[in-house]
């Protein structure tokens, strides 16, 4: 028997909720009260009480945790073994997942375990009186929106795009955290981690004035960070930028990366194909810079300068510089 | 080293595919196909491997007959074999299904080491295929892979995560996908591709070469369903165009950046 219940994957660094997770929350608890379900945060390991209690005011009406020591990493062998086990148990309606490296690493094993149906990278979702979920998810790079439900095998689960939905917050809100410990004794964990290399990034979703670098900049980082300094804003870059590691991957604007909601973003030296315009389209006022006056960036900017990076960047800065 | 099998999908380019907003149908007949962008990498990574460690790389691939050429042109790239899992029965498949008809054809390939896929497909994007034949093959993954290394018996490589990397090890046979750019796929080779094309004769299972039941492969085996297509209206833009010297636009730009 299915229950009317929907799961959302809390993902933590340490203390650490992150962000997505209490994203989804927020669009969760709106079609739980709209359709008298309810909504459990699952959270893993041994966290501290207050994660459970935060997990609560952003939206949950209780908290599971899965609590054993060996859950406090990530490893997808043991996240999809418990989680694979209090599902089949209780059998949610839904079970929703942030699509963040480690989400997508767990989403697909565990739906595939559980012989469900799996959506991924939805940016809208909606439930109807049958109790469906419809998830919208972009295809061809963000061309069209695909609407994907999952008819008849439980629970319905989908990844979802960070930066998509918003947060709510309640600091008055009380729930239950009913714990259960997994028998994992018949596990192993079968992928070792050797090292971690990790740095804080801010959320480029919530970035309020951002510049993103693309090709055109030549793959020279130095004059557009100097240049965010200078106009206090963030930076973000295409794809081939953050492939060649000269950024961490969390910069990337697209289709495969955020979706900007900035103000105001400037785009240097990026040719607009449609996995990259697809994370613009939400911003307030779009300016590129390209040498090619045909460039498809133009059709999605609101001023359009057509000329040369690598020498207007550098006057921009020595004016603003002069200024100081 | 064992046979390094590499799960490749043949996809349209995205460039040429036509959304007709009335009739809410997507029109591929101008698409042109091409090897998935990142399976490239994934073909890449499996023949350096070879190159260090031996083994055989077999390229592996659920679709229509014309997938064929496109496979010829991988195997142009070094592969050393093809195979396609080809039936009207496995049409309309989502992420299950193929994953099922993918790791079926792998276990009836046998003797493998490493089972590699790109991150994701360009047209359907989800990425969750690598991960769904590892479940179905009871063997461990390794997703987002930016490089990958074999040492005996075992495969280490280098993932993207949050806010950066990790470097993790597991025990062969595995299953790793690879991260678009991992690398630069080489093109294929020229006189290969004459020997391919002439010599090489594909092997293609169907439903009963696997021993599938129709009701687990394609749409009927699948738990997801396309409900419909929504256009997405990029906003409307002003598109004011800014020209002039260096000096000029950049003093403009200053102005810009200041008022908004
Ligand atoms: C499945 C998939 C997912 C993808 N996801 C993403 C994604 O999330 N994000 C993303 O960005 N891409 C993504 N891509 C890649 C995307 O299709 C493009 O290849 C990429 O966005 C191009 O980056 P670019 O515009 O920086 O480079 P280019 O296409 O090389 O464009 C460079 C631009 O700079 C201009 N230029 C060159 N020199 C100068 C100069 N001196 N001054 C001014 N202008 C100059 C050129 O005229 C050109 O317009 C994805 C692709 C696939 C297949
Ligand atoms: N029909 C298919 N045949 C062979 N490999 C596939 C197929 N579909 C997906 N793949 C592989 O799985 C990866 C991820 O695909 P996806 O989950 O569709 O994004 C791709 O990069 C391919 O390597």
């Amino acid at each position: 028997m299915t229950s009317n219940d929907i799961w959302v994957f809390i993902e933590r660094d340490g203390d650490e909720i992150e962000e997505v997770s209490l994203e989804i929350l927020g669009k969760a608890s709106e079609i739980t009260r709209a359709f008298g379900y309810s909504l459990t945060g699952v959270l893993l390991g041994t966290p501290n009480e207050e994660v459970a209690s935060e997990t609560i005011r952003y939206g949950a009406d209780k908290v599971l945790l899965i609590k054993h020591e060996d859950l406090n990493t990530y490893s997808n062998d043991l996240y999809v073994k418990s989680l694979f086990d209090s599902i089949n148990k209780e059998m949610p309606s839904a079970f929703l997942i942030g699509a963040t490296p480690y989400g997508r690493d767990l989403a697909g094993r565990l739906a595939a375990k559980l012989r469900t149906g799996l959506t991924a990278n939805a940016i809208t979702m909606e439930m109807n009186e049958k109790g469906e979920v419809i998830f919208g998810v972009p295809a061809y790079g963000g061309k069209i929106v695909a609407e994907i439900v999952c008819e008849k095998a439980r629970p319905q689960m989908s990844t979802v795009r960070p930066g998509t939905f918003n947060k709510v917050y309640d600091p008055k809100r009380k729930g239950k955290v009913n714990t259960i410990v997994p028998d994992l004794t018949k596990t192993q964990n079968r992928v070792k981690i050797l090292e971690r290399n990790v740095s804080k990034i801010k959320d480029l979703s919530k970035s309020e004035r951002t510049i993103v670098g693309g090709n055109g900049t030549g793959g020279d980082i130095t004059l557009v960070k100097r240049l965010a300094e200078l106009t206090n804003c963030d930076i973000g870059v295409t794809r081939p930028l953050a492939d060649r590691g000269l950024v961490p991957r969390d910069l990337q604007v697209g289709s495969t990366g955020y979706s900007l909601k900035s103000k105001i973003a400037l785009i240097l030296g990026v040719s607009g194909s449609e996995h990259f315009t697809s994370g613009i389209k939400d911003c307030g006022t779009v300016i590129s810079i390209d040498l090619d006056e045909k460039s498809e960036i133009f059709n999605h900017s609101d001023y359009c300068i057509v000329g040369d990076v690598s020498e207007i960047v550098p006057l921009v800065i020595q004016k603003l510089e002069g200024e100081r | 080293m064992k046979n390094i099998i590499v799960c490749t999908k043949i996809v349209p380019k995205s460039e040429n595919i036509i959304f007709d907003p009335t009739t809410k149908r997507l029109d591929r007949s101008k698409a042109e196909n091409q090897i998935n962008e990142t399976d490239k990498n994934a073909i890449e990574t499996a023949l350096r491997l070879r190159e260090e460690n031996g083994g055989k790389v077999i390229l592996l691939s659920m679709g229509p007959p014309f997938f064929e050429s496109y496979l010829k042109l991988g195997m142009a790239m070094g592969a050393d074999d093809a195979i396609l899992l080809s039936d009207r029965n496995f049409g309309g498949a989502d992420t299950f299904p193929t994953a099922l008809v993918l790791s079926t054809a792998i276990r009836k390939i046998g003797d493998y080491d490493l089972i590699l896929a790109g991150e994701e497909s360009s047209d359907a994007g989800l990425g969750q295929l690598p991960g769904q034949i590892a479940e179905l093959l009871d063997l461990p993954q390794i997703l987002f892979a930016s490089s990958v290394n074999v040492e005996e018996d075992k495969v280490r490589a280098k993932r993207t995560i949050k806010g950066g990397h990790e470097t993790v090890e597991a025990r062969m046979p595995a299953v790793i996908s690879v991260e678009m750019h991992a690398n630069q796929p080489r093109f294929p080779d020229f006189k290969r591709k004459k020997t391919v094309d002439t010599e090489h004769h594909l092997t293609v299972w169907g439903s009963n070469d696997l021993e599938l039941a129709e009701a687990t492969t394609g749409l009927k085996g699948s738990f997801t369903f396309v409900r419909g297509l929504v256009d997405i209206n990029p906003p409307q833009r002003k598109r004011i165009y800014i020209r002039g010297d260096s000096k000029e636009v950049s003093s403009k730009l200053v102005e810009l950046m200041r008022e908004k």
